[in-house]
């Protein structure tokens, strides 16, 4: 270490310039870590002091028919987003790298709903998903739907519905990952192609996907820690509802917290969903590591 | 060529219209006179006439000035504070030799995989016992720390020449002149970068508002929406007014500052 022969720097120089975000670090993230572990073992309503109960919280999960359908609502949020935030990104993205005078404009358009705030998105498609709204008038003009249908009524249709939202608000997101993966690939890859006669499908196929598989595995990580963390579309929109359809984690602990005040408990299904999250984010890594190849 | 062209167009044209399709429906409802319906088959979205009698009214049935002015004070303070923090953390990160270097780094970037659901409740009691629940200093500090921000401030300062920071140093600079007059002003595009995302994701929080705040006076205007249309009564239109004035001065930043965003997720991406 060469500190001391620099002028103005003493050994604690490099501590003083981190200490505010160490603070704040030690004071929201690793304080509150390890709190929650502490109250996954407790039952605890925020008025009366904790009781520890071991691990009856968790116990009382595998019983819990509500814990199961968040969960099940929570992977089909998963399973929903992915065709529109791992799959159809990545063809906007090859139609907005293309170089057309205004392009920059439309990938304005595509981004705008990404910095909205997810109450203004809420409220706009209830709009849209109203019985006389734009959406019933399209289905029953083309002769898909018979009637209208409520849709955030509807426990079939309510949680498509709300997956269709968030996947509407995050695309232009995902479309900018791929755009930004898109530039480091030299034209010239697509030229040659184009010389021996390579079909737009097969371009697609053999040069730009193989070549975007580690954007893809970074468009997979944040889409599943998205999905699984789905809460003011449900808030704004649903309530969770109706009869549940729409319950997922997220929304379940925030429910269990702050409306029957059963901190133990939430925190203990907090745990449980940072443990799947770890787990998911593991697995794609696993899944994807080693085809990042480039040629 | 030029057919093909027109097609191109035409199709980016119908995205477009599907990404901005449901915030025009919503200016539509927000202008319509009383006598027009909101919803139709087929719709009817031509306002006739343009009125602004439900701005006016979702105006005063919340107080919009003051949610609107709570988020300006949420966004003015976070920000600059959120970018000098992350700003001080990287400058050793990225120029200085040091024991607990890497030990800092990854704890801050654990700070990435702490789902904000899970960190809601023991946060909300940290700042509960802190006395901070239903303060400003409640919602805001616990935004301030931003792995994000350190990450891409660690990078861009490693790419500044070392030679510009050895210069300074032998001419006898003190390190906090270095960070402020020297490396401050070279990360400039990487701090707009900050600021824009910074922006966007304080004018929009919602969760985190909503947990800490009882009284709803400190509410910022994405929950002061929220409010709104959770009052029975409301009118539609109304409510369409007020999500609209909630939106734009997020708008307007982000296409005034645009080109900085794609930069911003390249560099994001990239590491």
């Amino acid at each position: 270490m060469a500190a001391g022969r620099i002028p103005g720097q003493r050994w604690y120089t490099p501590y003083l310039f981190a200490i505010p975000a160490l603070a704040l670090f030690g004071v929201f993230f690793a304080w509150p870590a390890v709190t929650a572990i502490q109250l996954s073992f407790l039952e605890y309503d925020v008025v009366s002091p904790p009781v520890f109960v071991g691990v009856e919280n968790f116990t009382k999960i595998v019983a819990d028919d509500r814990f199961w359908t968040a969960l099940l609502n929570s992977l089909l949020f998963l399973v929903g987003m992915f065709p529109l935030l791992v799959v159809l990104p990545l063809l906007l993205a090859v139609l907005v790298n293309q170089k057309l005078p205004g392009i920059r404009t439309f990938r304005m358009l595509y981004y705008l709903p990404v910095v909205t705030s997810m109450v203004a998105v809420g409220v706009a498609w209830e709009y849209v998903f109203h019985q006389q709204g734009v959406l019933n008038w399209m289905l029953t003009g083309a002769g898909i739907l018979d009637q209208p249908i409520q849709y955030l009524l509807d426990p079939f249709w309510a949680l498509p519905a709300l997956v269709l939202v968030e996947g509407w608000k995050s695309m232009g997101f995902y479309m900018m990952i791929y755009l930004a993966g898109l530039q480091t690939i030299p034209t010239n890859l697509y030229e040659a192609a184009r010389v021996d006669g390579a079909t737009a499908w097969h371009r697609l196929r053999h040069i730009t996907v193989p070549l975007m598989v580690p954007y893809i595995a970074v468009a997979v990580t944040v889409e599943m820690l998205d999905a699984m963390q789905a809460f003011t579309s449900i808030y704004v929109m649903t309530r969770g509802g109706p009869q549940d359809a729409t319950l997922t984690l997220g929304y379940y602990i925030w429910s269990v917290a702050f409306e029957h005040y059963e901190m133990g408990y939430a925190s203990a299904i907090g745990l449980v969903l940072w443990v799947l999250m770890i787990g998911l984010a593991i697995l794609n890594y696993r899944l994807t590591r080693g085809r990042t190849v480039m040629p | 060529m030029m057919l093909r062209r027109a097609g191109m167009y035409l199709l980016l044209t119908a995205i477009a219209l599907a990404f901005v399709g449901p915030f025009l429906i919503l200016i539509s409802a927000a202008l319509k006179p009383p006598g027009q319906a909101v919803f139709s088959f087929p719709p009817d979205v031509i306002p006739r006439p343009p009125v602004l009698t439900w701005v006016m009214e979702a105006w005063t049935a919340i107080p919009f000035p003051a949610y609107l002015l709570n988020s300006v004070i949420y966004v003015g303070v976070t920000v600059p504070l959120y970018i000098v923090v992350a700003a001080m953390c990287a400058y050793p990160l990225a120029l200085m030799d040091f024991r607990g270097k890497n030990l800092i780094f990854f704890a801050i970037l654990s700070t990435m995989f702490l789902p904000s659901e899970v960190m809601l409740i023991p946060r909300f009691l940290v700042v509960s016992q802190l006395g901070m629940a239903d303060t400003f200093a409640g919602v805001i500090l616990p935004g301030v720390l931003s792995a994000f921000g350190i990450f891409l401030l660690r990078q861009t300062f490693a790419g500044v020449p070392r030679e510009i920071v050895d210069a300074a140093r032998t001419d006898g600079c003190h390190e906090l002149r270095i960070f402020w007059h020297v490396m401050l002003p070279a990360a400039r595009p990487t701090l707009a970068i900050l600021g824009i995302f910074g922006f966007i994701s304080v004018w929009n929080s919602f969760i985190w508002p909503l947990v800490v705040l009882k009284d709803s006076a400190k509410y910022p205007v994405a929950l002061g929406i929220a409010y709104l249309a959770g009052i029975t009564g409301t009118d539609v239109r109304s409510l369409a007014a007020g999500t609209i004035i909630s939106i734009i001065p997020v708008v307007i930043v982000f296409m005034i500052m645009q080109r900085h965003v794609l930069e911003g997720m390249r560099g994001a991406v990239k590491g």
